[in-house]
């Protein structure tokens, strides 16, 4: 085709240049390519597959392994805390992602108004998101800790409770107080993402849509839900990613306690794998997350596909 | 425009790619066997501890021998995650301290120290018999004891003598009837019964142990859990939880009951010398009104959990024989004793030599961690140490069948759990 277009240069083209080489589209592609796919691959790729292999052995720390098959899985099913570490992730996982959703589709509506000081507010609503996630969790050991809660003390001062609620000694409460961690933790992502996906919206739709006599809540309803639908879907699959895999965050403040009430599958498996120095059935519980996880965010994605029409 | 880019695109790729052939290109260089050696620690509780070994012992050691001895501290919690990667890649620190039940996870990646063991033993009069229960893997030693960090109870004096006490309840019923009193006096008990590591076995375990109940018998195989023994322990748990304590205990980890000690939450809690510590150079008039003593016993006797922290040579370390010396040297009574003295009792030695050492005599009220070691024991016991065992631990079945007590289920229901975990994890399922 070049060829084509200018013969001039046809004559004075060398044998073979290197330099050329790399220049066409095909091959300057796959190079530009080539780094991040092998960054995947080493670093995603390999110790996938190293852990399903793994997962299929009876494999000690500091011993060889020995291939036993799916037997780590039968043993997984047949733990009585391993179910209730597989309900503890999903309600864990339901319950967070909904009111980071809920709270941040909230969020991303107020911030699209206009408002003094409303790039400050925008910038403040990050913190959560910016400090690390160990940091932030210590501050709420402190704000959860029955001796030292803020939340206690006021409840006290004002005379609602005496003693204030054991925020991580009671099983429900545990769970209540982690949920809300997280949301708090990821509230921000959702609502910047989703604050993005607002400022996409052509102001014309509104105007029209209130011209035709459309409420407040028609045109969130028939205006800004549907064309948000292509981010909300994003910001709820990466959160439940997130989310179905968290570990720091109940690590730091009850370990899986009391009791395994909120024992999750990263928590469950480091145990096992670290602590009992099961490699196998570690790598098998850590691994059973995936099925469940393919599965939601493939029901997600045939529920919250963009109709075409 | 179009060129430059195009320029500087072509000066990019073959800069990259040069750069990627030298290196590919570059000899390898071969290290000459270094004159230094790696001890990875975790970080202690006692500051001065760690600097003594950096400052003191390590370069007396370098003065002696000419080899350096690096010191590398670990932060709390992350010590056994190290020594895994360590003993899977078979590269990192030659030494390493290790605790609990390490000497059997990593019993291949760690070399045989019986003979220094023995010769030790014979210097510094001999070692106490939970030494051997802390480090022999089929009959062989794979780590020097350095000190067990005892479990104990720690109490307020003051607050326990208002309630009529002027010592601390020899058994767990005086115990309980202590209990009720301090917490109608708005002094409750605070035992951790939440996924820590030290302080909900620290008085879990010997109360089974106490009342006969144990997980499996010493054959390493008979589950035994559910017995009228451990009927008894689990409904004693419950009392003294519903009746004493703060409601808050089921989901406390390590760090919880010592804050709630020192805020003055809670009158009584088990724990290592940490407390005492703490307030001594915090709040020097709480540390007077406090004291610690030996876990109450129960009708099979008393007994406590063993924490040991001991020092295992890896088996990836190029000269085996230098740093066994080396471990020789540190454990003479030179070294050792005056490392032990840095950390005045909180590592209790397991050598009867220091059963008399001035140590005690600085602060008496240490003195029931010496005798505790007498009468403890690692989790599981009387069991061999195991793979089962570990990961019976790991699952926290027994402290859960306890808290599940707590939290309101009923004791045969608790025990079924149990069993039924045990059964599965000891494949007799």
């Amino acid at each position: 085709m070049t060829a084509a277009a200018a013969p001039a240069l046809e004559r004075r083209r060398p044998a073979f240049s290197f330099g050329r080489w790399l220049e066409r589209e095909g091959v300057f592609s796959w190079l530009m390519v080539a780094p991040p796919v092998a960054f995947l691959v080493a670093l995603v790729g390999y110790p996938f597959f190293y852990g399903i292999w793994i997962s299929l052995q009876n494999r000690p720390v500091a011993k060889a392994g020995e291939f036993v098959g799916l037997d780590n899985f039968v043993a997984a099913w047949h733990d009585p805390v391993f179910r209730l570490v597989v309900l503890n992730t999903f309600v864990y996982t339901i319950a967070a992602t909904l009111l980071k959703m809920v709270g941040g589709l909230g969020l991303a509506l107020v911030m699209n108004q206009d408002f003094r000081f409303r790039n400050l507010t925008r910038a403040l609503l990050l913190l959560p998101f910016i400090v690390p996630t160990v940091l932030s969790t210590i501050a709420w050991q402190w704000i959860l800790d029955p001796a030292f809660s803020v939340i206690n003390w006021a409840l006290m001062y004002t005379g609602i409770a005496n003693p204030g609620p054991s925020w991580l000694g009671n099983p429900y409460l545990a769970m209540f107080s982690l949920i809300i961690v997280n949301t708090w933790r990821g509230l921000p992502f959702y609502a910047i993402t989703l604050l993005a996906g607002l400022q996409t919206i052509s102001p014309e739709l509104y105007e029209a849509a209130t011209i035709d006599g459309a409420s407040p809540w028609q045109r969130f309803r028939y205006v800004t839900l549907p064309l948000l639908k292509p981010v909300i879907f994003i910001v709820t699959m990466f959160s439940v990613i997130f989310t179905f895999a968290d570990f720091q965050l109940i690590y730091v403040l009850t370990r899986g306690g009391p009791a395994n009430a909120t024992h999750v599958f990263a928590t469950y498996a480091f145990d096992i794998a670290m602590g009992a120095g099961q490699f196998g059935q570690g790598a098998a519980i850590a691994l059973s997350m995936v099925p469940p996880l393919a599965l939601i965010i493939l029901a997600m994605a045939i529920y919250m596909r963009p109709s075409k029409s | 425009m179009a060129v430059s880019s195009r320029e500087s695109r072509r000066v990019f790729l073959k800069r990259t790619a040069l750069g990627a052939a030298g290196t590919l290109l570059a000899p390898s260089i071969v290290r000459a066997a270094p004159k230094s050696m790696t001890m990875m620690h975790e970080s202690s509780f006692v500051p001065p501890y760690d600097a003594f070994f950096k400052n003191k012992l390590a370069s007396a050691y370098e003065k002696l021998t000419g080899i350096k001895i690096n010191y590398d501290v670990v932060s709390v919690g992350s010590l056994q995650t190290r020594v895994t990667t360590a003993a899977e890649n078979g590269s990192g620190p030659d030494m390493t301290h290790i605790g609990f039940n390490w000497a059997f996870l990593f019993d291949e990646k760690f070399v045989d120290v019986s003979d220094i063991a023995a010769e030790i033993g014979k210097e510094s009069g001999g070692w106490y018999e939970s030494a051997a229960e802390s480090v022999v893997v089929n009959g062989k030693w794979k780590a020097i004891p350095f000190g067990a960090i005892g479990q104990l109870m720690n109490w307020r004096t003051d607050w326990f003598k208002e309630a009529g006490y002027d010592k601390f309840p020899d058994t767990w019923d005086e115990l309980l009837e202590a209990g009720i009193k301090l917490k109608k006096a708005g002094h409750p008990f605070g035992f951790e019964l939440g996924h820590g590591f030290g302080d909900n076995h620290g008085w879990i375990y010997p109360l089974m142990w106490s009342f006969g109940a144990r997980e499996v018998e010493a054959d390493g195989k008979t589950i035994v859990i559910d017995s009228d023994e451990t009927a008894r322990a689990v409904d004693y748990c419950r009392r003294l939880y519903k009746e004493t304590m703060l409601e808050d205990c089921l989901g406390w980890t390590d760090v919880n009951n010592n804050k709630a000690f020192l805020s003055e939450q809670i009158s009584c809690t088990n724990n290592a010398e940490s407390i005492l510590w703490s307030a001594k150079k915090d709040f020097p008039d709480m540390a007077k009104v406090i004291d610690q003593s030996q876990n109450p016993q129960g009708p099979k006797g008393r007994f406590h959990m063993l924490n040991p922290l001991c020092h295992a040579i890896f088996a990836h370390t190029p000269d085996h024989k230098a740093a066994k010396d080396f471990l020789r040297w540190l454990m003479k009574p030179e070294q050792a004793g005056a490392w032990y003295d840095v950390a005045v009792t909180y590592y209790q030695p397991f050598l009867h030599a220091y059963d008399t050492a001035p140590m005690w005599k600085v602060e008496p009220r240490n003195l029931p961690y010496r005798d505790a070691l007498k009468t403890a024991h690692l989790p599981g016991w009387p069991a061999p140490l195991s793979r089962a065992q570990s990961e019976t631990i790991a699952k926290f079945v027994i402290i859960d069948m306890f808290a599940k007590a707590c939290a309101g289920k009923s004791t045969k229901e608790v025990i079924a759990d149990a069993k039924g975990q045990l059964k599965q994890i000891y494949r007799q399922a």
